[in-house]
């Protein structure tokens, strides 16, 4: 039983050791991308094309609805307690430092992430990365690093749209159902706004975009010889994904507030 | 080709572009709201304790915010330093003679600091000392009136302000109602030898003794009644005399009248006058005895005139001595009336003397009344 303990150990640590090997290697590729002939220039356009382009609808619906849906009860709400000014400040704190990143991650992650595993996992299978090796193009280089790039900025570009319709775009629901000026609206909303509540929207989408394109691209490659090993591979993409950007949001949150 | 993938580049070109454009549109936004590209003006004062300020602390005048704090020290010598901005847009107002004042909501609605331009119209310098409103060059220029302070038309900090004073007034009045009763009980206990216990003691010896007091009030009423009766009976005795002149007067009038009645009709008088038998010649030849007469009664009238001129001025003498007398006997009656209604309601059993009501006259004209 000791042994068995102390095999499972050595294997998770070698498995994490791996995965943080991998993390590096992406890192150190993606300094060099930029330096290099840009082989893999169109698989990141394409890859922001599909993971931040194709995504912008969902994000806009989901923030226009979650920014409505604050206006709505908080002008309601808070008035009863004499605190109507918080509505702008828990509309801040809720779109901008929060649910914005973190329900543009989750999308991405449903949308892209298990797409990348599943994309990669098929050549795994299909044996196309051997033959990137066999004329010697490096597969991190050629089809991570790519992703990666394409995974974070799509990420930022989504926040940043969150935010926006989240903030603004709410501002035309509520005027269907309770009608307040717009300079009111934005002369409150920019005196609360602040650069720091948008930058740390901004560290967190950055963040949670290298945690989702590792964790699938990394899972993507974990596939080796079956196909129904694909699947399972998207599934620990999204698992795996979702508990990481958690975690990493509460990191980032008690580094921001300590 | 698909359209998407044939102009990847330009529409994702174009996403980023226009969230790139959107995200400095905010931050120039927040800026200007935050006031990055403006001037401010640094001044500093001090304080006595940092409670109820922070850096970024609104400096509020008349609910706009003309100013923020942007540092706080503790120095050496345990004061707080604060280092404060006034915005450009207000920067004439800070003139000599402007002070801060710091107010903290006594129930904890958190604090407030104002600003209050000086009425000279000397502008400060940037980086000048702005004295606090409670330091004492700050309540000088107050009561020299060199501070414009608006009146705080703020009905919750107006209440708020008062707040203070009323708890204190109420802890006051708590304290001493409770340290009363302890000494009432004290004192009705007879464990008291304090002011409570004298007046006690006091208040049952007056009872005692109320008993001869209303003796001698009686006398004093009987002595008054005998005075009164006495200056009663002379002016009834001045009266009696008054009409026995007034007796007189009739006689002397009634003897007027009938000379003049006589001497009314002029025709024949001076006949009859000058006739050897006539009145003339009587009154010349009856060896003064009409003329006595007529003497006799300017005498008698110079007599009444002067007694009646020494009744008036008799009466003229008493009138204040009576008005005297009787306003002594309204107020001894009144204070008996006082003394045996607190008696009656004793302060320690019962509510005391009672406040004396005036009855208003019922009488009103018929014009006063509404047509009901």
């Amino acid at each position: 039983m000791i042994a068995a303990l102390g095999r499972a150990a050595r294997v998770k640590t070698s498995n994490l050791m791996y995965g943080f090997g991998f993390f590096f290697e992406v890192l150190r590729e993606t300094l060099h991308f930029f330096r290099r002939s840009q082989v893999g220039y169109k698989v990141l356009i394409n890859q922001i094309l599909f993971t931040g382009y194709e995504a912008l609808a969902i994000n806009a619906i989901m923030a226009v609805s979650i920014g409505a849906a604050i206006n709505v009860i908080g002008s309601s709400l808070l008035p009863q307690f004499g605190q109507s000014q918080l509505m702008y400040t828990i509309l801040i704190i809720v779109i901008t430092r929060e649910l914005g990143p973190l329900l543009t991650a989750f999308v991405i992650t449903a949308r892209s992430g298990t797409a990348i595993a599943t994309e990669l996992g098929t050549m795994v299978v299909n044996h196309e990365i051997e033959a990137y090796l066999a004329v010697g193009l490096k597969p991190i280089s050629y089809l991570v690093v790519p992703r990666f790039i394409g995974v974070v900025v799509s990420m930022i570009v989504l926040t940043i749209y969150f935010n926006m319709f989240g903030l603004l775009g709410s501002f035309i629901v509520v005027q269907l159902v309770k009608p307040i000026p717009i300079n009111e609206y934005l002369s409150n909303l920019l005196s609360i706004l602040t650069v720091g509540d948008v930058l740390s929207g901004m560290a967190k989408a950055l963040v949670f975009g290298i945690v989702v394109s590792v964790v699938a691209t990394f899972q993507g490659f974990s596939v080796n010889r079956s196909s129904t090993e694909i699947p399972v591979a998207g599934i620990r993409a999204v698992g795996q994904s979702f508990i990481l950007i958690i975690v990493a949001d509460v990191l980032v949150t008690l580094m921001q507030y300590a | 080709m698909k359209f998407k993938i044939k102009f990847a580049d330009q529409i994702v070109g174009l996403f980023i572009l226009v969230a790139l454009v959107l995200l400095s549109v905010i931050v120039i936004l927040v800026g200007m709201n935050q006031r990055w590209f403006s001037k401010d003006y640094a001044f500093h004062s001090s304080f006595q304790s940092a409670t109820g300020v922070s850096p970024g602390t609104s400096i509020v005048m008349k609910g706009f915010t003309v100013g923020k704090i942007s540092r706080i020290t503790l120095n050496e010598t345990n004061t707080v330093d604060v280092d404060f901005n006034i915005y450009d847009t207000y920067i004439h107002l800070v003139r000599e003679f402007s002070i801060l004042e710091l107010t903290v909501s006594p129930i904890g609605l958190g604090s407030q600091l104002l600003f209050h331009p000086g009425r000279s119209e000397i502008r400060l310098e940037e980086g000048a000392f702005i004295s606090r409103a409670d330091s004492p060059e700050g309540i000088a220029w107050i009561e020299q009136e060199l501070v414009e302070i608006p009146p705080k038309d703020d009905t919750i900090t107006r209440l708020l302000s008062n707040v203070n004073p009323l708890l204190e007034n109420v802890n006051r009045t708590v304290v001493t109602i409770n340290r009363t009763l302890t000494e009432v009980n004290r004192a009705l206990a007879g464990q008291s030898s304090g002011p409570l216990g004298s007046i006690v003691g006091d208040v049952s010896e007056a009872t005692a003794r109320l008993p001869g007091t209303m003796d001698e009030v009686d006398a004093i009423i009987a002595d008054v009644q005998g005075r009164v009766g006495g200056l009663m009976d002379q002016v009834t005795d001045l009266l009696y005399s008054l009409e026995g002149v007034s007796l007189n007067v009739e006689d002397i009038t009634a003897d007027i009248a009938a000379t003049t009645e006589s001497i009314r009709d002029p025709t024949g008088l001076v006949p009859k006058l000058l006739d050897p038998k006539g009145s003339l010649k009587t009154f010349l030849d009856d060896d003064n005895a009409l003329y006595k007469q007529v003497l006799g009664m300017t005498n008698n009238i110079e007599k009444s005139i002067s007694s009646i001129q020494g009744i008036v001025s008799g009466l003229n003498s008493e009138m204040p001595k009576i008005a005297a007398v009787l306003n002594e006997t309204r107020t001894a009656i009144l204070q008996a009336q006082d003394v045996l209604e607190g008696v009656k309601n004793n302060p320690l059993i019962r509510g005391g003397v009672p406040e004396r009501v005036q009855q208003e006259s019922l009488f009103r004209s018929m014009r006063e009344g509404s047509f009901e």
